[in-house]
């Protein structure tokens, strides 16, 4: 499922130029109506069109397949339950409802980058921002998101560092050194967080900055294309510690 | 201008010092710290943007105390780390790009474009779109460096920026970083790197040991490792 993450391709598809807003209460609607209704024609009907959803979005074919190659592994494991329980209908049912939702959801975030995403959420913060600076709850997502494959790396990395000790069945030598290191991969993220000046916008953001300056001379296009223009100054081995 | 009066780290646990009370004021273009490892050099680096805070005197970026004023000063002091995985937040390279300017650009579309033309600039225009974890270390390093320069910093402290490189990324971000028109001061194990500076300081033991020409100070600190390093072989 880790394979799922990052699916986004900027592509001109409809659902790629909707908003947002308009696929997440799409994504809660259908979700709704899919638990609701248990009728098994309809649920064949927006299964259909949730598929259809997904392709018009022309997702990245492997990664995709693969994520919904599990969810239907899912849905024929729960099918064949409900069949051996002899509710037919309900095995119809129950099926069709979990692809939809799974298709529905790839189709979401095949179709919204990760900066739209930060945006809707900071802007459903909003409300909470006496708690805690919208910017912030949306930066935490993006976080979660990003430390998912992350920890998944880190942990098949102790899974090998463990085998070439010879420890492939010590569940100690794999699972402490992984929470050792997500640890140090969460400390270094902060750092880094801090370092770029993100989330302290909850405040920074009504500090004036110039705008302007992104574009220009002091854009990173003119500074890279530039020469350094101070002087160089002689080195000064008088000054310094003391 | 940095300035450091008597700036002190100690460790928050025990107490140990991390790095002794420094006084210094850093005004050249290029300067270049080197040191062995656990010397201090990092620290003296996290100072600068008050990512660390001394625990008696003071650093100050432009007249601004990095203890009181630490947002507007990073939004000077660019860091550069030298794990460029811990410094990308988003799972594209636009989309990280673009983080660093949400605080300055409010419109979306405007923000998308100046990070494109941030990546455009650096040469990663065509990776603009691909995922973070499917770059090479170095496009990483590169990426890293366009979202701190996208945010229009004065001076941009890189610690070890080319350690985990190979020598074809090592020599083009050690390029790049040289030729950008604005303050750098580089912590680096790479002493060639290093004498290209215009003032190199050496760390030894939390303290600076040598501050001056790169060329002297390159002799300095291999004097130093060579003779700590025969006094072991002889203990």
């Amino acid at each position: 499922m880790i394979s799922l993450l990052g699916l986004y391709r900027p592509r001109n598809t409809p659902l790629h130029r909707a908003p947002a807003w308009f696929k997440m209460l799409l994504l809660l609607g259908m979700s709704i109506t899919c638990l609701v209704v248990s009728d098994p024609v309809t649920s064949i009907g927006i299964t259909l069109a949730c598929l259809l959803l997904l392709a018009s979005t022309l997702p990245p074919a492997k990664a995709t397949l693969r994520g919904m190659g599990f969810i239907v592994l899912i849905a024929a494991l729960t099918t064949v339950f409900q069949v051996w329980r002899g509710e037919y209908i309900r095995a119809l049912d129950l099926a069709g409802d979990l692809i939809s939702i799974a298709a529905l959801a790839l189709a979401v975030s095949c179709s919204t980058s990760m900066g739209e995403m930060l945006d809707f959420v900071t802007a459903l913060a909003r409300p909470l921002r006496w708690i805690l600076p919208p910017e912030t709850i949306g930066v935490m997502v993006a976080l979660t998101l990003r430390a998912i494959p992350e920890a998944a790396r880190i942990l098949v990395e102790a899974r090998v560092a463990a085998r070439a000790r010879g420890l492939d069945r010590s569940v100690r030598a794999i699972l402490i050194p992984s929470a050792s290191r997500t640890v140090g991969f969460a400390l270094q993220l902060g750092q880094a967080l801090h370092a770029r000046g993100i989330a302290e916008s909850g405040r920074g953001a009504h500090v004036p900055e110039p705008v302007g300056a992104v574009e220009g001379e002091g854009s990173p296009a003119a500074r890279l294309g530039e020469p350094p223009v101070r002087d160089a100054t002689p080195p000064d081995s008088e000054s310094g510690a003391r | 201008m940095i300035e450091f009066k008597e700036a002190a780290v100690v460790a928050p646990d025990s107490g140990v010092p991390i790095l002794e009370p420094t006084t210094l004021t850093l005004a050249e273009d290029r300067i270049s710290i080197i040191g062995a490892n656990g010397s201090g050099k990092s620290t003296l680096a996290r100072l600068i943007n008050g990512l660390v805070l001394p625990v008696s005197g003071s650093v100050e970026v432009d007249g601004l105390d990095t203890a009181k004023h630490g947002a507007q000063v990073r939004r000077r002091v660019g860091y550069l780390f030298t794990d460029p995985s811990a410094q990308l937040i988003m799972p594209t390279g636009v989309e990280d790009v673009a983080l660093s300017l949400r605080r300055v650009i409010k419109n979306r579309k405007e923000r998308d474009d100046a990070a494109m033309s941030a990546l455009k600039e650096i040469g990663l225009a065509t990776k603009a779109d691909v995922s973070v974890n499917a770059l090479s270390g170095g496009q990483r390093q590169l990426l890293a460096l366009a979202g701190v320069l996208a945010c229009t910093p004065s001076i941009v402290v890189a610690d070890e920026p080319t350690t985990l490189l190979d020598l074809r990324w090592r020599a083009h971000v050690g390029a790049l970083l040289r030729s950008l028109p604005l303050q750098v001061i580089e912590v680096t194990h790479d002493l060639d790197s290093a004498a290209k500076a215009q003032r190199t300081l050496v760390i030894d033991l939390g303290r600076v040991v040598y501050d001056g020409s790169p060329k002297e100070a390159v002799q300095v600190y291999r004097d130093l490792m060579f003779g700590r390093a025969s006094q072991g072989a002889n203990a």
